[in-house]
């Protein structure tokens, strides 16, 4: 993918978002800064106190699975220093999404139709034919106006250069989006005087943006659209995330068993009866969406849905097979996939990436295993990852045969020490490293939300902003030009 | 040869089950060896069914029933022209000229790639499965036409495994019967597809129905399966290892696939207990 040894031997720094240098702050951070040092720590530690009741209150919480089998319910982890994005770094960021996401659902068209982009040799067929997640169960299908991914939540972080990067494309069932609204809501409240000093775009308003394109896919007509978010179920690690839309937008919480396919024709089952649906907001995986196409021993999914689906009497948000477009091992051709259905350069460049399948690559990562980090492509949320820098060498030498067993399964990326943001940590004003998850929504036109969720590694140090991983977050401030 | 074909299956529970979803491959194919001049389906209860075309060409008919029920029944009822009376008759182009032909092939139809790359537990790695095997595999010589290599194997599967009726699931992994010695017809299609795919020939498996008179005695009559593989000049031809013979006009086949899985004659889903009750299949093939 790239020549290795480009890097030199020395130390690397971190961009950091809020100083320009050790004591100045940056232009857009500086009245936040003098407000900040106006207050003083007493004043901060009531606040960060207040945010604390104010979430428990609300009940937000996320469940993260360890070591043991049961979830563990927890507060969601919020600092109460805003991340601020300036309107040009915004026009760049909104801009590469969104030439991403159009690539990206031509992509997925084209795999689940011709494959011209296979025949004319710009991806192997391995990669494709070799993916758990090419759905040969959806092939000729064609969603309505040709739209897989309704909702991307696409991962971003900034170089030590302070270059915005692609990390991943969560383009299946993306969360955090309610994070991203309460992590506001709760910021309007402990910090009012914030906003009144900058002007910052709103967020709020995506469960309206999503429910106009969940009706815009209903085939019976916007106008008669009856919707469902289908969820796994409270053990699910997002269920507060279901509730919290289904609850917003003012549809159904549904899960598999209330609901059954006759005649292809999807129905909720009701107190009063069967009510038909025309769409169906799925925040489960492909894998357990139909035990009648996909795995028979799910019980969590609708049998015959995929057949109402190709019938067309039934939108399905993601669209089944959409997780191809987002297996780790492809993200290192999106941008020839951008380059190749729109003729245009990439906006936002992807993170280096070596490919194990690549004999040199593979050789290369093993003698530079510290400063790597392998991922395991069809995970996500931060599971079947090895973090070079922290890792043991038994770790690593697992790693060693988990790669060799199976090259196709696993990506390498040189760490990139993501930048940092001043963040309130236990009575102290401390850096902690950051990422951004700006959410994505195709319906009529393709439009991403200005802010998004900034998660944060909690732990000093750590690279790892994942929620089920620790991560914390910021409310996220897109300022208005 | 004309056929006319019944099959029925019949699944009974203890206790009542429902909305049971139902897909078949069933219909016999349609192609250029193979005429239907009449298929029907019917089921019990009764039932609307609709159809489409799966990835693999495959014709599917499904259903659905939502009522409580202990009994459901499906059959069909077909009447097929076969025409391929020689398998051989075909004209072979140079074995120098096969690989490039191949090629050629797949790159035109991305989809080909998946009869080569796919490995399953039925299908798997051949390096795999030559651990369980006593006897060497059949070599892949270049030089040598396609076909002969092919033939090669078609006869070798049988010295692997022996017919057993019953010895092995129907989906079980392919490295359980060869190191028992014996398997059903479906064994004996993964085992050439397994070693067919190493050679990188094209090759799927095919679910379908056989001639009564070429069945060996013991033999269940059910569907049968077989492999196939792309051969150069040719096209698809049919091996079925089972009889180290050529599928020729006295098989009819239906449904095609990576594996037995995917051509799988009946699948469903329902809500209600289940005690992994097996179906009744009754098939039977009348020559006309």
């Amino acid at each position: 993918m790239f020549n290795a040894g480009m890097q030199g031997g020395k130390p690397r720094t971190p961009y950091h978002e809020f100083y320009a240098d050790d004591f100045t702050p940056r232009d857009h951070y500086r009245l936040l800064w003098d407000h900040i040092k106006a207050t003083g720590n007493n004043a901060l530690e009531a606040k960060a106190h207040e945010s604390q009741l104010a979430l428990q209150a609300e009940g937000v919480t996320f469940t993260v699975y360890g070591e043991s089998e049961e979830g563990i319910e927890r507060i969601w982890p919020f600092d109460l220093i805003p991340r601020i994005i300036t309107a040009p770094e915004w026009v760049k960021i909104e801009s590469g999404l969104k030439q991403r996401v159009r690539a990206l659902n031509l992509f997925l068209g084209d795999l689940y139709g011709e494959q011209r982009i296979i025949k004319d040799g710009v991806i192997s067929p391995e990669l494709i034919y070799q993916g758990r997640d090419f759905r040969r169960e959806i092939v000729g299908i064609v969603p309505p106006r040709g739209i897989y991914t309704h909702i991307s939540g696409i991962d971003i972080i900034r170089d030590e250069q302070g270059e915005f990067l692609i990390l991943e494309d969560n383009l299946r069932t993306p969360s955090g989006v309610s994070y991203m609204i309460e992590n506001r809501v709760i910021e309007r409240r402990i910090m009012p005087e914030f906003f009144n000093k900058y002007r910052v775009r709103r967020v709020e308003h995506y469960p309206s943006l999503l429910l106009a394109a969940l009706r815009s896919l209903s085939p019976r007509g916007k106008d008669s659209a009856e919707i469902v978010l289908l969820t796994p179920g409270i053990y699910n690690s997002a269920y507060f995330e279901h509730t919290f839309l289904a609850k917003e937008m003012g549809v159904e919480l549904a899960e598999g068993r209330d609901m059954v396919t006759i005649n292809d024709i999807v129905y909720l089952k009701t107190t009063t009866g069967l009510q038909r649906i025309d769409v169906i907001y799925r925040r489960i995986d492909d894998d357990f969406l139909d035990p009648l196409v996909f795995r028979s021993d799910s019980s969590l999914g609708i049998a015959g849905v995929i057949n109402a689906w190709r019938a067309g009497n039934v939108a399905i948000v993601n669209a089944p097979g959409s997780g191809i477009a987002d297996d780790k091992a492809v993200y290192p051709y999106v941008p020839d996939i951008i380059r190749y259905y729109l003729g245009q350069q990439p906006i936002l460049n992807n993170v280096p990436t070596y490919q194990m399948t690549n004999v040199k690559d593979r050789e290369y990562v093993f003698d530079n295993m510290e400063r790597m980090v392998i991922k395991a492509v069809s995970e996500s949320g931060g599971y079947g990852m090895l973090m070079g820098p922290s890792s043991t060498p038994a770790l690593r030498k697992e790693f060693m045969d988990l790669v060799q067993e199976n090259p196709r399964n696993y990506i390498a990326q040189p760490v990139v020490y993501l930048s940092r943001h001043t963040c309130y940590m236990d009575g102290e004003l401390e850096a902690r490293h950051l990422d951004l998850r700006p959410f994505t929504i195709y319906g009529e036109e393709i439009e991403v939300v200005p802010g998004g969720l900034t998660r944060v590694a909690l732990r000093k140090g750590s690279l790892v902003v994942n929620s089920s991983q620790g991560g914390g977050s910021k409310d996220t401030w897109v300022l208005a030009e | 040869m004309r056929y006319l074909i019944e099959h029925e299956t019949v699944l009974e529970y203890p206790q009542t089950v429902r909305e049971h979803h139902i897909e078949l491959r069933l219909a016999p194919r349609v192609d250029g060896h193979q005429r239907v001049m009449s298929c029907s389906i019917e089921t019990e209860p009764a039932a609307e069914l609709a159809t489409y075309t799966d990835y693999f060409g495959n014709r599917v008919d499904y259903f659905c029933v939502i009522p409580p029920h202990v009994r459901l029944v499906t059959r069909l009822r077909a009447e097929v022209e076969t025409l391929k009376e020689n398998p051989f008759n075909f004209e072979a182009i140079p074995p120098a000229g096969e690989q490039e032909w191949l090629r050629e092939a797949i790159r035109r139809a991305p989809p080909l790639n998946d009869y080569v790359l796919h490995r399953s537990l039925l299908t798997p790695v051949a390096m795999k499965l030559a651990e369980a095997v006593t006897c060497a595999f059949p070599r892949f010589d270049k030089e040598r036409p396609m076909l002969d290599s092919l033939l090669e194997l078609l006869a070798w599967v049988p010295t692997v495994l022996e017919y057993r009726s019953g010895t092995t699931e129907v989906h079980g992994p392919l490295v359980e019967a060869v190191s028992q010695g014996s398997g059903v017809c479906q064994d004996f299609a993964h085992l050439f597809i397994t070693v067919a795919r190493s050679w990188g020939i094209p090759a799927r498996y095919v679910m379908g129905y056989l001639d009564p008179g070429i069945c060996a005695t013991g033999e269940e009559l059910a569907t049968h399966a077989w492999a196939e593989a792309l051969v150069p000049g040719a096209g698809w031809i049919g091996f079925d290892a089972t009889h180290n013979l050529l599928a020729n006009d006295h098989y009819v086949a239906v449904a095609v696939g990576r594996d037995s899985y995917d051509a799988a004659p009946q699948r469903g889903s329902f809500k209600g207990e289940s005690a992994g009750e097996l179906p009744t299949v009754k098939v039977t093939v009348q020559e006309q």
